[in-house]
């Protein structure tokens, strides 16, 4: 056997070979046609190199002849497997460029079978034989077919879509590939030309296309054989991935077996939902069966399939992910609460392709809210919980019946419904104020608060807040006491309040009558003598100056004397409490003015130590002046017994050590307190005096109270006792009305 | 026009009583003098001044009745009417058996005043007069010789020249003497005369 059939012969066995591997390769990765294509080229070289070696050894024109026209099938084959190779493996070429060879490829072939005795030649008209290679081989001599034009221009083609597809290898940085596997076809391309060349008989060879084909196959055979080693190791480290995947997912079935925790995933366009074998156990769904969203909402608590329904509806509008919480019914009956979140993936199209999400027991939750609603609706007062957009999420009845409206009126608007509208504005920065600094705390300290019911009508109310915070934000839970009743009781209290000052300022009065007389006589008796001088004065011939002098006191005494009845008048008047800013100073003089003439009878000397630039304090002033006088009078009885030099009273005024308190005090030089007797003396009822009622003291508490104010006594070192009482700077309060100490 | 050379004296602590009734005391021709408290008045008060006080009762420190007591210890001639706010009965016995001239209620009318002032001032001189005699008596009675001062006292008291002279150890004589004596030094006529004189000065009968 000579070397050229061995060569020719070793090679169609390699190309075989290949073709048999790929083809096995194929039929493992049917999905990977590549393979598929390789092996049939590789099968066409190997045709190709059998066409060859018996064209060599042809003995007759006609054996040529039908050789040459048979070997076109495998060429078609190879470079139709070239080009979807090209297309499919190296994604490269330009595809009009691909399709015209295909389709010139085919024509060629058709022709191929029209023509005698083939496309290449018209006739073949003797076989030229030499010794070559240590063989005797046949090489056509004869008459090219002008047909055999199309196939070069295959050909030229062929070479330009190979170049192209090089090109876009090389430019996009797939270098090797364009060297080895565009290099080798560009270089296959470019030698096939021997073939028109011989049969045009401008060269006398035999025909060696095999080897050019086989350069390729073996340049596309080593590419593919290094994916293939790629794919191996590829595959080992998916191995490996898999492995640290099944470790993940295994941490992860735990954490969400742990957590209680349903993942699932929902495959929109074929409706199937995924779901581990454990959960399709929970639900009860059997491990085979295809779980169509209908299947999964069939699970669903009956009253909630409809919400259920609208979840997924709205779910698919949306890439956000989208949460809900319903019911669902277990096999054994056993019904638990479930929240879903679940968000959608949408695929090129914004069509929703996917819903991935997890389902989540939370039927304990479920049960300790159930549970604080009922607490919160068995609570005494109404309580209303308000989300951080101060909105109503939770009433209790006894808010209903505050309000007057039911439940479903008030949930989901806007606290600020049941604020009046006067405070409305201001309530919806006091609550942004209030979620920056949450704290468990009565709200509006100091300040009256009134809630608005459904009719309009104003309620006044109490409220204490309680900041909760939840995984779903802070809550605001407020509860409102209806403080109408005690309101009620308190100016109920009030009014007897100021009768019983009244009462006690009328009989106070009786008792200074004398002083009182004396104050209103002393101007009256200067009016009338001044008058009668005045006549005297006339008669005499009238002295002007004089007459002067005496027009101008009667003026200013007839004045003083309205200014006593004037006060008088506010004395025994019994209207409502009047709130002044007043200077306690002046309640002080007020307070001297009236009693002076008792003073003076009863030899007592005042000594007023009066601090200057006191603060105002908010108050009725007759009460005050009341509580004062009385105190005043009680130090005179006090010292009745003393020696009439030692009758001195002191008054003070100032402002109590490290407090917002003006302090008045009053200081007697009598007999002081008894210890026992100390803690009785503001009870009503009790007297040390004989004539005394024994409600002085008590009704001066009681209006310091209202004040806001304390009353109290002490005994002095030396001699005497001190009564003082302080009084808050500032601020009226409600407190008048407010806080009642009221005597019964 | 003042009145026979009469002060009232004013005192009272509240300004505008004080000054209208001064007014009007000047406006019906008094001379007056005001004080504003008794301290004021006791500090300025000469008790030869003839005239009377317009006092108030109710005052700071020494009161109305205070003062009373003050110039009636110190012998005082000077009437007092009191001026008082309201009608104190306590007050107004008191001050009357201490000798109070009059004891005004407040608002007090011009005449009633006036009268009041007038009366105190008559008064005033009244007790004057009377108590310038008794002086003149006095001092007649004190130019008697010792025994005569004893004839005196033995002649008021009703008793005969035989009488004296037997109680004295001496004759009737020696008493006739001694009688005459004091009846020029006293400067009186009857023996009816004598007794009215030697009364007012408390000398009674032995």
């Amino acid at each position: 056997m000579s070397w050229i059939t061995v060569v020719w012969s070793m090679n169609a066995a390699a190309c075989l070979t290949l073709a048999a591997f790929y083809c096995v390769v194929w039929c493992k990765q049917r999905q990977n046609r590549v393979h598929l294509v390789f092996s049939s080229s590789a099968v066409a070289a190997a045709a190709i190199a059998a066409f060859e070696l018996a064209m060599m050894h042809a003995k007759t024109v006609w054996q040529y002849e039908a050789l040459l026209r048979w070997i076109h099938v495998p060429v078609w084959a190879l470079i139709v497997s070239f080009v979807i190779f090209v297309r499919l493996y190296l994604h490269a070429g330009r595809p009009w460029l691909a399709w015209s060879i295909c389709g010139l490829r085919t024509l060629v072939l058709i022709l191929n079978f029209i023509f005698t005795p083939n496309l290449n030649f018209r006739q073949i008209t003797r076989l030229h034989q030499f010794s070559w290679g240590g063989e005797t081989i046949s090489v056509p001599i004869g008459v090219a077919n002008p047909g055999g034009a199309l196939s070069s221009v295959s050909l030229l083609l062929l070479l330009v879509f190979f170049v192209d597809a090089t090109i876009t290898l090389w430019r996009r940085g797939e270098r090797r590939r364009a060297l080895f596997v565009g290099g080798s076809m560009i270089f296959g391309a470019i030698v096939a030309w021997h073939v028109p060349l011989v049969v045009w008989g401008i060269i006398e060879i035999p025909f060696f296309l095999c080897f050019t084909y086989s350069a390729i196959v073996a340049a596309m055979g080593y590419e593919l054989s290094t994916d293939m080693a790629r794919t191996v190791q590829l595959a080992q480290q998916l191995q490996t991935s898999e492995t640290d995947l099944r470790e993940s997912k295994d941490g992860i079935d735990l954490a969400t077996k742990a957590a209680g925790l349903i993942v699932w995933t929902w495959d929109i366009a074929h409706d199937e939902v995924w779901l581990s074998d454990k959960d399709r156990a929970l639900f009860g769904f059997s491990q085979r069966e295809k779980l169509t969203s209908e299947r999964i909402r069939s699970v669903v608590h009956p009253k909630d399939r409809q919400f259920v329904r609208h979840l997924v509806e709205n779910s698919l509008t949306t890439d956000e992910e989208v949460e809900g919480e319903y019911r669902i019914v277990l096999p054994d009956g056993n019904v638990r609460w479930m929240t879903r979140r679940g968000r959608v993936e949408f695929n090129g199209h914004g069509q929703p392709a996917w819903e991935r999400g997890v389902l989540m027991d939370i039927t304990e939750r479920k049960q300790a809210e159930e549970q604080f609603r009922l607490v919160v609706d068995a609570a005494p007062s109404a309580m209303i919980m308000v989300n951080a957009q101060g909105r109503i999420t939770l009433v209790n009845t006894q808010v209903e019946a505050v309000f007057g409206y039911t439940r479903d009126e008030l949930i989901g608007h806007p606290i600020e419904i049941l604020v009046p509208e006067r405070f409305k504005s201001h309530h919806v920065s006091d609550r942004h104020g209030y979620l920056g600094d949450a704290q468990a705390r009565p709200m509006g300290a100091g300040r009256e608060l009134f809630g608005r019911r459904k009719d309009g009508s104003e309620v006044p109310v109490e409220i204490g807040l309680n900041p909760i915070h939840t995984s779903e934000g802070l809550f605001v839970l407020a509860s409102i006491i209806d403080i109408s009743e005690r309101k009620r009781a308190e100016l109920e209290a009030a009014r007897h309040r100021n009768e019983m000052a009244h009462l006690s300022r009328v009989a106070m009065l009786g008792e200074l009558s004398g002083s009182i007389a004396h104050e209103l006589n002393q101007p009256l008796s200067a009016i009338l003598t001044n008058a009668q001088a005045a006549q005297r004065v006339l008669g005499n011939g009238a002295d002007l100056a004089e007459m002067r002098d005496i027009l101008d006191e009667i003026v200013s005494e007839d004045k003083r004397a309205g200014e006593v009845i004037r006060r008088l008048r506010l004395w025994l008047k019994k209207g409502d409490v009047q709130q002044h800013s007043l200077s306690i100073n002046e309640v002080v003089q007020d307070v001297l003015k009236l009693i002076r003439s008792d003073l003076i009878n009863q030899k007592v000397t005042v000594d007023c130590k009066l601090a200057r630039n006191l603060p105002t304090i908010t108050g009725d002033p007759v009460q005050l002046q009341q509580v004062l006088l009385n105190l005043v009078v009680n130090a005179c009885d006090a010292m009745t017994g003393c020696n009439t030099s030692e009758r001195r009273l002191l008054i003070r005024t100032g402002i109590e050590n490290g407090s917002s308190a003006v302090v008045v005090s009053v200081t007697d030089r009598g007999g002081g307190i008894p210890e026992e007797k100390m803690k009785h003396i503001f009870e009503p009822f009790f007297s040390t005096k004989e004539k005394g009622m024994g409600l002085g003291l008590s009704v001066c508490r009681t209006i310091i109270v209202a004040h806001r104010g304390k009353l109290w006594a002490t005994n002095n070192t030396d001699r005497g006792a001190t009564f003082h009482f302080s009084l808050p700077i500032g601020a009226p309060g409600k407190t008048v009305v407010a806080s009642s100490n009221g005597i019964t | 026009m003042s009145v026979h050379g009469a002060t009232v004296f004013v005192v009272d602590d509240y300004a505008p009583v004080r000054s209208s009734i001064s007014r009007l005391l000047r406006a019906a021709g008094f001379a007056v003098v005001a004080f504003a408290s008794a301290d004021e008045f006791l500090a300025q008060f000469d008790p030869q001044t003839m005239g009377c006080l317009v006092l108030d009762v109710a005052m700071p420190t020494l009161n109305g009745l205070e003062l009373q007591h003050i110039l009636e210890k110190t012998g005082s001639l000077l009437p007092i009417i009191f001026l008082t706010g309201h009608g104190d009965i306590p007050k107004t016995v008191q001050a009357m058996k201490h000798g109070a001239s009059d004891f005004l209620t407040k608002p007090v009318n011009d005449e009633e005043l006036l009268a009041a002032v007038r009366m105190a001032i008559e008064k005033n001189r009244a007790l004057r007069q009377e108590q310038a005699q008794l002086f003149e008596i006095q001092a007649r009675l004190a130019t008697l010789t010792p025994r005569e001062r004893e004839v005196l006292e033995y002649v008021v008291a009703g008793k005969l020249n035989k009488q004296i002279a037997g109680n004295l150890g001496t004759v009737e004589q020696t008493v006739k003497v001694h009688r005459a004596h004091v009846m020029q030094k006293m400067r009186v006529q009857s023996v009816a005369e004598l007794v009215r004189l030697t009364e007012r000065c408390g000398i009674g009968a032995r």
